[in-house]
This record gives C-alpha cells, structure tokens and sequence, in this order.
C-alpha cells in the first residue's frame, strides 16, 4: 500500500505569485526561510494556523496548497 | 543551516569535546575524586567552565554572522524540534537519575556516584541535542 503523506504546491504558487522568495513568504506568515524551506520539501508539517496563513497569502484555499495523498 | 541547528550543532561538538576531555584525560588524572571527592569539583569544573566560554564565544561569532537570524524569536519548527529533543534527552535522564540515585547508592562510593550523575547528564544532553540535529536535517512533523 503506497504511503499517503501531506503534499504542498507552495513552490508553484510562489512562482505564481512573481517569483515570492521563500524568504518572502516566511516573513508573512512569521516563520524562518529556512522552515519554509522545510515545508515546501515534505520535512515539516505546519500548523493548522500557519496552513491557513500560507493559503491567505496567496488568497486561494486551503486545499489547493496541501493535499493529503500519494507523493 | 538554521541558525538554531548551528547552535545546536556548536553545543553538541563542545560538549563531546569538553566531555571527551574530562572523561578521558582529566578526570582519570585527578582519579576521578577517588582520593578527594574536591578533585571532582575541581576538574569537572575547569572543563565546564572551559566548554561555557567556547560555547558563549561560538555562539557570539555565529549570531554577528547571522545577525537578522539571530535576533529572531523561535518559530513554530525550532519549538516543535526543541520539545521533540528535550523529551527524548528526558528520558535518558531519568534512566540515569534511577541508577545513580537509587540503585547505585547501595553498591558505589560517592565518588562514583557523582561521577555516574555528571556522566548521565552529559549523556542525556548529548541524545538531546543529536535528536534535535535530526530534525532538522532529516524532517519532524511535530
């Protein structure tokens, strides 16, 4: 049975968003490059209220920036 | 590298250094207080006192070298990662603490039993900081 893990589209969405650096992006949400760096990768999960904080920097829904599934 | 894993790091390599030291050079020099239980104060206090000011040094060249970093508070992964490395750096220090003071106490001079306490919690520390290390490098989804 093929591992189900939370998947991210954060790095397509940054591109989207001008080329946002990761930087950028965790400077809005109150978090370090470097854990941005972490979540986009698959190494850490955020929590629910950073989830909601990435997802309203690129006002789009929780859902089209994590998905609960195969890799 | 996080500047919390540097940190983390610095900690780690000092401690085995300092440790290494005192377990392995200057605590058999002085016989590990067998003699006179002040030799233990000391020896393990000059090697204490000579990993906190290698410890406050490194950690002034890393926050000048990264200085925005540095300043910032601990976010939710750095939190999440230090209750991940303290629990497990807990537990050891209890299996330790059992030993040395409630099994050892019956069989070991004091001399031991100081020594066995300050090693537990060197190795405690040490598991601490490896967990921390891990997790950052290899992922924690605390």
């Amino acid at each position: 049975m093929a591992r189900r893990t939370l998947t991210n589209k954060i790095r397509v969405l940054r591109f989207h968003a001008g080329e946002m650096t990761q930087a950028e992006l965790g400077e809005k949400i109150g978090v370090t490059r470097q854990t941005v760096a972490a979540i986009e990768q698959g190494k850490y999960s955020p929590t629910l209220e950073t989830a909601f904080k990435i997802a309203d920097v690129f006002d789009v829904p929780l859902d089209e920036v994590f998905r609960w599934g195969e890799r | 590298m996080a500047f919390r894993e540097k940190i983390a790091w610095l900690t780690l390599v000092t401690m085995l250094l300092a440790y290494g030291v005192y377990f392995g050079i200057v605590g058999p020099a002085f016989g590990f207080g067998k003699a006179d239980l002040v030799h233990i104060i000391v020896s393990f206090g000059l090697v204490a006192a000579a990993q906190a000011v290698v410890m406050i040094v490194g950690s002034i060249v890393l926050a000048i070298l990264g200085r925005r970093e540095a300043n910032a508070p601990a976010d939710e992964r750095d939190r999440a990662i230090e209750r991940r490395g303290t629990m497990a750096g807990y537990y050891v220090l209890i299996v330790g603490m059992i030993v040395v003071g409630v099994v050892m106490p019956f069989t070991n001079p004091p001399w031991k039993i100081i020594n066995a306490a300050l090693a537990a919690i060197v190795i405690a520390e040490t598991v601490h900081q490896v967990f921390v290390l891990l997790s950052y490098r290899r992922g924690w989804h605390g």
